[in-house]
């Protein structure tokens, strides 16, 4: 059984900079890219590690690492993960992106197709409407918000002070855009076939509008409510999430089919 | 004061009371069954002429109870013999079926008729859990899993899947959607406190029924209105619904009579058996979050068997009497419980269908007039 145990942290450095990440597991590549707040191990990263090779970086910047002054922007960021697959998988892969990490991924899909294969989006964040959803200040209710069942929430993994540098970080990236016009009006450069899932009690990245603009814009999009989950899909429902993504990644369109034929 | 006309639809040629759950159906004619079919069908069409609101049906199974296994069927039929009556399927007992497919036949309803569906999403008493093998403790989940899954299938302006505890669904869109935009009204049956609270969260249509004490029922409502509060909702006076069994006739002692043979069938004959089953998956199950719900509930059902007319009457239990006598009850009824619908059930047991249309017409000319603005 693979755990976060086995997941080993190492360093690549790529043409701008450092970046320090985890692996994990064994099998075709998944590049994991983390939310706001940093990464947060879940136990479907181990679950999805017993089949896959399992890349899990922190942004630069995030969590104290060195800031890369190429990135400027969340597309710039994006950028920087496509020097990882490249630098350190060594070509294209599945991708997840949790949230502010589903926008990265966003724009990792548009510059560069090549190199994202299918793509799975957790409550990705950029295409929500201005005035709605969005992260709570107060710390109470960001904790509302973020767990629909706050019994499986994990420990924190990082002091509060230490979570706030890493948001600035993201609000300076994100610049206090909630709808990224310029990837909204990019989607359909999108090759990779995308799944996106939303809790059905996410109130910080609310499915409706996002969720039809990528219908609508995103050439191969399916969409999945996870019952019972609100923006933490990982620790929410850990199971559900496994299965929804394994089936996509390992069984394409086939994914859609009930079968126990594989 | 708006108006539902339910039906229940019974079978009324039973000499005897089945034995056991489920009622044996050896001795079910197919052909007697279509003429109970064509006038109860005459009967809810009869309703919208004579001021009714809404004609309400719904679903059963495994008994001569109701003869009603889909009470669809009966709404789309009504929705091509009725021009402007609301059609309230009282409702589809959602945790025992597949929720996607009521989203489906609901919407189809709703096109049909032109957008005059209420929509029931019911959990269902309990023995119809025995009927089609689901879990009774799952229940109340089920019910809110499933609603919340309805609620989707009938928003959603793209298809989406569903991965849920009780229900998973990868790629869904409705063919029809509702014409009734966001969704047609909910209703759901709020006969306890928990289920009045359950109620208010979805901000659905409350439906009491058995009603046994004034009281009780108040504090369903109370709770009822306090949970929609919370959703920052305050429901109109038609979103509170009354059940009531009601005999009407031109005088007080030949409705009296009448009511207590009909009833003496309903619960000698109709009830028989469901009360057995429903006292096994109360007693064997947690279907009940509350053990005191199904206390309450068994209590009811007692109360409303062995007390005279003339203690439902006083209890607020049933409506019953000369035009006169009714209009009375149904005022004090609504003084005490606020609401803004009453739900009438004319055809109780086998009470000859004559003097359900005559009850019927009664309440045209004589009783409605005197309440309708209440």
């Amino acid at each position: 059984m693979v755990t976060q145990n086995m997941f080993t942290t190492e360093t690549a450095t790529l043409s701008t900079g450092p970046v320090t990440y985890r692996k994990g597991g064994d099998g075709p590549a998944i590049l994991h890219i983390h939310g706001t707040g940093g990464p947060n191990h879940s136990t479907v990263l181990d679950e999805l590690a017993k089949r896959h090779t399992v890349y899990h970086p922190v942004a630069p910047g995030w969590d104290g690492t060195p800031r890369h002054d190429a990135v400027r922007s969340v597309s710039d960021l994006a950028d920087i993960y496509a020097d990882f697959i490249r630098t350190v998988i060594g070509g294209p892969c599945d991708v997840i992106g949790v949230s502010f990490g589903g926008w990265i991924a966003l724009w990792l899909a548009v510059r560069h197709p090549d190199l994202v294969q299918q793509m799975v989006l957790e409550a990705p964040a950029g295409l929500r409407d201005p005035g709605t959803g969005g992260l709570p200040v107060d710390p109470d209710e960001l904790h509302r918000q973020t767990y629909a069942r706050p019994e499986r929430a994990p420990p924190p993994s990082r002091t509060k002070d230490a979570y706030w540098i890493n948001r600035r970080l993201r609000d300076e990236l994100g610049a206090g855009i909630s709808l990224d016009q310029p990837l909204l009006e990019s989607l359909p450069k999108i090759t990779a076939r995308t799944l996106v899932l939303f809790g059905d009690k996410d109130r910080i990245s609310p499915a409706m509008p996002a969720a039809h603009r990528m219908r609508l814009g995103i050439p191969h999009v399916h969409m999945t409510y996870v019952y019972d989950a609100a923006h933490a899909l990982e620790f929410d429902q850990p199971e559900k999430l496994t299965n929804l993504i394994s089936a996509f990644f390992e069984r394409g369109e086939g994914f859609l089919v009930r079968s126990t034929a594989g | 004061m708006k108006f539902c006309y339910f039906h229940l639809m019974p079978w009324t040629d039973l000499d005897e009371a089945p034995s056991q759950w489920p009622a044996s159906n050896a001795s079910f004619s197919p052909q007697r069954a279509k003429e109970l079919y064509d006038g109860y069908i005459d009967s809810m069409v009869f309703a919208e002429q004579c001021g009714f609101d809404w004609v309400g049906c719904n679903e059963h199974h495994f008994s001569p109870y109701g003869l009603m296994a889909n009470c669809n069927l009966i709404g789309s039929a009504l929705a091509y013999r009725t021009r402007d009556i609301k059609l309230a399927m009282l409702g589809n007992l959602v945790p025992l079926l597949n929720p996607v497919r009521v989203a489906e036949e609901y919407a189809m309803l709703d096109v049909m008729s032109g957008g005059r569906l209420i929509a029931g999403l019911i959990r269902g008493v309990p023995h119809e859990y025995i009927a089609y093998n689901v879990n009774a403790d799952e229940s109340r989940a089920r019910l809110r899993e499933a609603v919340s899954l309805i609620i989707k299938c009938w928003t959603e302006p793209e298809p989406f899947g569903w991965e849920g505890e009780y229900y998973q669904y990868p790629s869904i869109s409705l063919w029809p959607r509702p014409w009734q935009r966001p969704h047609p009204p909910i209703l759901m049956s709020a006969s306890n406190e928990e289920s009045a609270e359950f109620c208010g969260e979805f901000k659905a249509i409350m439906g009491l029924t058995l009603i046994a004490d004034l009281a009780i029922a108040r504090r369903s409502i109370d709770i009822y209105r306090r949970a929609t509060a919370m959703q920052g909702f305050t429901p109109p006076p038609e979103y509170i619904l009354c059940g009531y069994n009601t005999c009407i006739m031109d005088d007080d002692a030949e409705a009296r009579h009448t009511l207590e043979e009909g009833q003496r069938y309903f619960h000698r004959v109709l009830m028989h058996s469901i009360r057995d089953a429903q006292r096994l998956v109360i007693t064997r199950s947690r279907y009940f979050g509350q053990d005191q719900a199904g206390e309450t509930f068994v209590k009811r059902l007692v109360a409303l068997k062995e007390r005279t007319i003339d203690e439902q009457i006083e209890a607020g239990s049933v409506f019953c009497g000369s035009p006169d006598k009714v209009i009375q009850q149904m005022k004090r009824v609504h003084g005490e419980l606020g609401n803004g619908m009453f739900n009438l059930n004319f055809k109780i047991g086998n009470i000859p269908d004559a003097a359900v249309t005559r009850g019927m017409e009664l309440f045209r000319d004589k009783v409605l007039p005197a309440v309708r603005d209440l």
